[in-house]
């Protein structure tokens, strides 16, 4: 057999799925008590746990101040046992440094640092289970936490890769998809606005495929988003019922 | 009353025009947006536009700005300056705290060149005062204790009792009736308990 078939003659993927659906998310948001805000979310199998703090005073050295806006200092991880192979995953390698920096272009467009200025917010992210789209996961997993933190927002992040095999877009790929080395595209959206909050891809695809990747994977965030933004309403609801209606004054 | 409209981060609430932007908002293009998930609250102030603004049922975070009075702990003293930490701002207590100063000439607003920090405070006090700036790179914020109702509230003796002001300068020990130099506040009446 020459390779895995990763799309169907009938136009289905490896796991089943067709070319522009997404993998099933769950999420819960404020997983954790101690921390201001917290989220967990399930993209297929890859599992993200975030946590958010602040905004509090500047921790570390005092030189990062912003007189205008806040800090957003962001922390990416993988847990030990959250790919195939066990592997010990020291802070600060090459790969969790580039990923803490997307993440913190991504929540500085989209968090409103210019209300807190001369504070921090810290982020931090870890990856469980690895299954592709670890970056998106993440994201998804940070807007949860900042909306249950209650940081205000411009808009809700949403992220969703996208892929592009046999002349078809694909969603939201997953590890083997990821692995069979085709172009691949991360974008991050602020959904209403239709804003991007960041996009990367790092292979060569023709620029006249770059569209129809570009809708797939938009489209994809916006599927994310409706996702997202019935579990806000769903733990709102639950917080508000809680808390015996206080929230209907 | 009808159950208040639930609202998520990015929602657009309603036109600039019709209402002004408060608490958990933002204006994009003429628009008010909701930066926070919460319940949509109007509120008429009389014949003014109306506020809208988000709550939510946990509080919010707060920072300190120029002008609040805060409620903070003396950390330590040197000759020039006071180090505290901002426990309260208003009424309100902080989750985390922040560092301020009182520098010497912030303490009172009379005689200021004869002011001397350890005769005004003293590790452990509880002080209110007075935000007056942000500070700058090197600095944190910077208080002031220089007005009647700023100063402190409750402070220890040496020997460990909880001490009763007797004058704006100066606090008694019940134990041993030792006097100790403060900066003393004028609690207003409002805030005493009785």
């Amino acid at each position: 057999m020459a390779g895995l078939e990763l799309l169907s003659d009938q136009g289905y993927r490896v796991d089943g799925r067709k070319a522009g659906e997404l993998r099933k998310i769950q999420a819960r948001m404020g997983v954790f008590a101690q921390a201001d805000g917290s989220a967990y979310i399930e993209q297929g199998n890859t599992k993200a746990l975030a946590v958010v703090y602040g905004p509090h005073e500047i921790r570390g050295s005092r030189s990062k101040t912003l007189h205008d806006r806040a800090v957003v200092n962001c922390q990416y991880s993988m847990a030990t046992f959250s790919t195939g192979e066990r592997k010990r995953r020291p802070h600060g390698d090459r790969k969790s440094t580039e990923m803490t920096l997307h993440l913190k272009q991504t929540f500085e467009a989209a968090i409103l640092t210019q209300l807190y200025p001369r504070s921090q917010i810290d982020i931090y992210v870890q990856i469980l289970q690895a299954d592709g789209g670890n970056y998106c996961t993440c994201v998804n997993a940070a807007t949860l936490a900042i909306i249950d933190a209650g940081i205000p927002m411009r808009d809700y992040v949403c992220a969703c890769s996208a892929g592009f095999i046999e002349d078809t877009p694909l969603a939201d790929l997953s590890y083997v998809e990821e692995a069979a080395g085709g172009p691949q595209l991360a974008l991050a959206l602020l959904p209403k606005s239709d804003q991007i909050a960041l996009l990367e891809m790092n292979s060569r695809l023709h620029e006249d495929h770059l569209e129809r990747v570009m809708d797939a994977a938009t489209k994809a965030c916006k599927d994310v988003y409706a996702v997202l933004d019935q579990a806000v309403k769903e733990h709102l609801q639950e917080v508000s019922a809680m808390l015996g209606d206080r929230g209907m004054a | 009353m009808a159950p208040a409209k639930c609202c998520v981060p990015g929602e657009r609430l309603c036109s600039l025009e019709d209402c002004a932007p408060g608490h958990g908002t933002y204006c994009k293009h003429g628009y008010i947006f909701a930066s926070l998930s919460g319940y949509v609250v109007k509120k008429n102030d009389n014949g003014m536009m109306p506020v809208l603004s988000i709550v939510r049922d946990t509080d919010s975070h707060l920072l300190p700005v120029i002008g609040v009075t805060v409620t903070c702990k003396v950390m330590s003293i040197n000759a020039r300056f006071a180090k505290v930490q901002i426990m309260y701002i208003g009424s309100t207590a902080l989750k985390t705290t922040f560092r301020g100063t009182i520098r010497k000439e912030d303490i009172r607003a009379t005689e200021k060149d004869k002011v001397e920090v350890y005769k005004s405070f003293r590790p452990g006090d509880i002080v209110v005062a007075k935000v007056i700036s942000l500070g700058d790179a090197q600095s944190n914020y910077l208080l002031t204790t220089a007005e009647n109702e700023l100063g402190v509230v409750v402070a220890h003796s040496e020997a460990g009792a909880s001490m009763v002001p007797i004058s704006w300068c100066e606090m008694q020990c019940p134990k041993t009736h030792i006097k100790e130099q403060r900066k003393v506040a004028r609690v207003r009446a409002e805030y005493l308990q009785t």
